[in-house]
């Protein structure tokens, strides 16, 4: 009996092979028996993201069920080129390894990204609920999930943010701490300005500002944001109120100065400030970020500390190797200690399963 | 020999071993919500055992046991863990520990190593109150050590959010305006403590009849600078980064005085 795995990722095939391949979340299931019965597999799970597609199976030889898979690929989908040159497929402990690998996000497009995991636990539920998965896939998965959380709590494979948005929500949240009482205000709608602000939002920040030039543009995002479009001379009357203020404007000397700022510190009672400036050329004075309780960014400042954290990200990968070998070495102990029951166990169900009756018996 | 200096001793060790906890958590980068666990488990079992040192030498010396110098260090440390343990949780402060169980140790050695521990005979006279006015004190100087550790946060995490170079610890520690709050409650509390103190003071020596005059007017110092402290964020806004140098300074400043204090006028 062997484990296979038989898959693409962004890695192996462009977009537009992927999408012609993903499956739709709600026939998963009813995708994974199909597959069961047309490449003749005792298990199977069919992982399907943005950028995987990966049907993962047990099987009694395999070559003939990967075979069998890229045939079930190729008929469910109805393709009509061969996609085998995008295709990979790993039998075994490279199978276990690919999983464990996958759950942990070593080999997400994003480094560590933890999204996968629970996408890996999507399949698995789908495929378990159409009966698809038994004793071996089953711990599997299990195993590939508390590999997933070992890993994650015991490396800083998916420390830090690496996007210059999620980087100026976790210097928020390092500020004010809760975001729920924080009012942002987004001068200028850039497409940097409005991701930062969106992911701002969905970590809860309280109430949204837009101004723009073009108050349209400034309507359309502050729908989007659920905010409050402002008219652009407005912005600094507003200003007082803001806690963090996200500025790209095409202007081409700063807008916020040191001069203005004091004052308005003042007013602020000290209240803590955080600036982040996405315009090139900058709209806030680099010597604001001196003053007490102002905390100043620029995109070169995101962007730095967004690449920092991939790097450190990077560097994690080695001490991931060492568990994921820990993690893999006791399933294929306990596959190896069980081999056998398993195949007497798979020989017997199929013979269990009840043959086509033959068109006559024997007449009585 | 097994003496209740043993115990202090003991709980010293669980404090060391909280700060190696501490610096693995640093090293390893993952979340760490075990290794938080087990140095919060540290600092209780230290507790336990400066606990235990406490109940045995106020057994010995027959009331709270604030007789001498090295006996009021180790109490304002215990006191300082016993805050922490409180907090630490009930806020959800992550990594308050890191910087607790520095200078929970630090006072302790030093007390342990540099101060001659004289068990003192029993007094004649023993009144309650004097006990009552000179434990909250105590109790009111652990709050002032975990505003300077709260302060301490305050001032690694705000340099990295000011300078943009963010070190491991980034993520661990909570956010400046969580310290900042924090702070500023332990401050007040610290202060009503305090005021209670030092009222009962004025019972206690009108009771028993003396006056050590350095140790009144370096109390009343004590009182009116964090006084000043708690007035002030009303006052003059003051707070974030001068609030965190302040009780930092103040704390330093009050321990200073209880060894000078105590070493010139014994």
């Amino acid at each position: 009996m062997n484990l296979i795995v038989l898959g693409l990722n962004h890695r192996s095939a462009p977009v537009e092979v992927r999408e012609r391949l993903a499956f739709a979340t709600g026939q998963l299931g009813e995708a994974t028996r199909a597959l069961l019965g047309a490449a003749s597999l005792h298990e199977a799970a069919i992982l399907s993201t943005c950028n995987r597609v990966e049907i993962y199976g047990l099987a009694n030889n395999a070559t003939e069920a990967a075979q069998a898979a890229r045939r079930f690929l190729h008929d469910h989908h109805k393709l009509t080129d061969s996609v085998d040159a995008y295709l990979y497929e790993h039998h075994d402990y490279k199978c276990i390894q690919h999983l464990l690998e996958v759950a942990c996000g070593l080999d997400s497009m994003v480094l560590g990204e933890t999204e996968i995991l629970g996408q890996v636990k999507n399949a698995y539920y789908a495929a378990q609920q159409a009966g698809a998965t038994g004793v071996v896939l089953n711990r599997l998965f299990q195993k590939a999930f508390s590999a997933a959380k070992h890993i994650r709590s015991s490396t800083a494979i998916t420390r830090g943010s690496t996007s210059v948005g999620t980087v100026a929500v976790d210097l928020a949240e390092k500020i004010f701490g809760k975001l729920a009482k924080c009012t942002v205000m987004v001068i200028g709608t850039g497409e940097m300005s409005g991701a930062t602000a969106r992911a701002l939002k969905s970590r809860g920040a309280g109430t949204i500002l837009v101004c723009s030039r073009t108050h349209e543009r400034a309507e359309a995002l502050a729908a989007q944001l659920q905010g409050r479009a402002i008219s652009y001379d407005q912005w600094p009357t507003e200003f007082p109120t803001v806690d963090i203020a996200i500025s790209s404007t095409a202007a081409p000397h700063p807008i916020v100065t040191r001069e203005k700022l004091i004052p308005l510190m003042k007013t602020r009672r000290q209240r803590p400030l955080f600036l982040i400036d996405i315009a090139v050329p900058r709209d806030v004075e680099r010597v604001c970020g001196e003053l007490e309780s102002v905390y100043l960014y620029d995109i070169d400042d995101l962007q730095q500390i967004a690449r920092e954290n991939m790097s450190a990200r990077e560097r994690e990968i080695a001490a991931c190797q060492v568990l994921i070998a820990q993690h893999l070495q006791r399933f294929a102990t306990w596959l190896e200690s069980n081999h056998s029951a398993l195949e007497e166990r798979y020989r017997n169900r199929m013979a269990a399963t009840p043959l086509p009756k033959p068109a006559h018996t024997h007449a009585s | 020999m097994i003496t209740d200096r043993t115990f202090l001793w003991l709980a010293q060790a669980f404090y060391a071993v909280s700060c190696v906890l501490t610096l693995r958590r640093l090293r390893t980068g993952g979340s760490g919500a075990s290794l938080q666990r087990l140095n919060y488990a540290a600092m209780a079992v230290g507790f336990v055992l400066h606990t235990v040192f406490l109940y045995l030498r106020g057994q010995a010396v027959g009331r709270c046991p604030l007789t001498n110098l090295f006996e009021t260090q180790a109490f304002i440390a215990w006191a300082a863990v016993l805050f922490f343990l409180l907090i630490g949780p009930s806020y959800r402060v992550s990594f308050l520990g890191a910087f607790t169980a520095p200078l929970v140790l630090l006072i302790c050695l030093a007390a342990l190593t540099l101060l001659a521990d004289v068990v003192q005979a029993q007094p004649a006279t023993r009144s309650a109150w004097v006990e009552f006015h000179a434990a909250i004190a105590i109790l009111a100087s652990g709050a002032f050590a975990l505003a300077f550790v709260t302060g301490a946060m305050y001032l690694h995490q705000e340099s990295q959010l000011k300078r943009r170079r963010l070190s491991s610890s980034f993520l661990l520690l909570p956010s400046i305006e969580q310290l900042d709050t924090i702070n500023i409650r332990l401050l007040i509390l610290g202060f009503v403590m305090l005021t209670i103190g030092m009222l009962g003071g004025l019972v206690s020596y009108h009771i028993v009849g003396h006056w050590t005059k350095p140790k009144i007017i370096w109390a009343v110092s004590v009182w009116i600078l964090y006084g000043a402290l708690v007035l002030g964020r009303g006052i003059w806004a003051l707070r974030g980064r001068k609030v965190a140098v302040a009780s930092m300074a103040s704390f330093a400043l009050m321990l200073a005085g209880f060894w000078g204090v105590s070493l010139i006028w014994p």
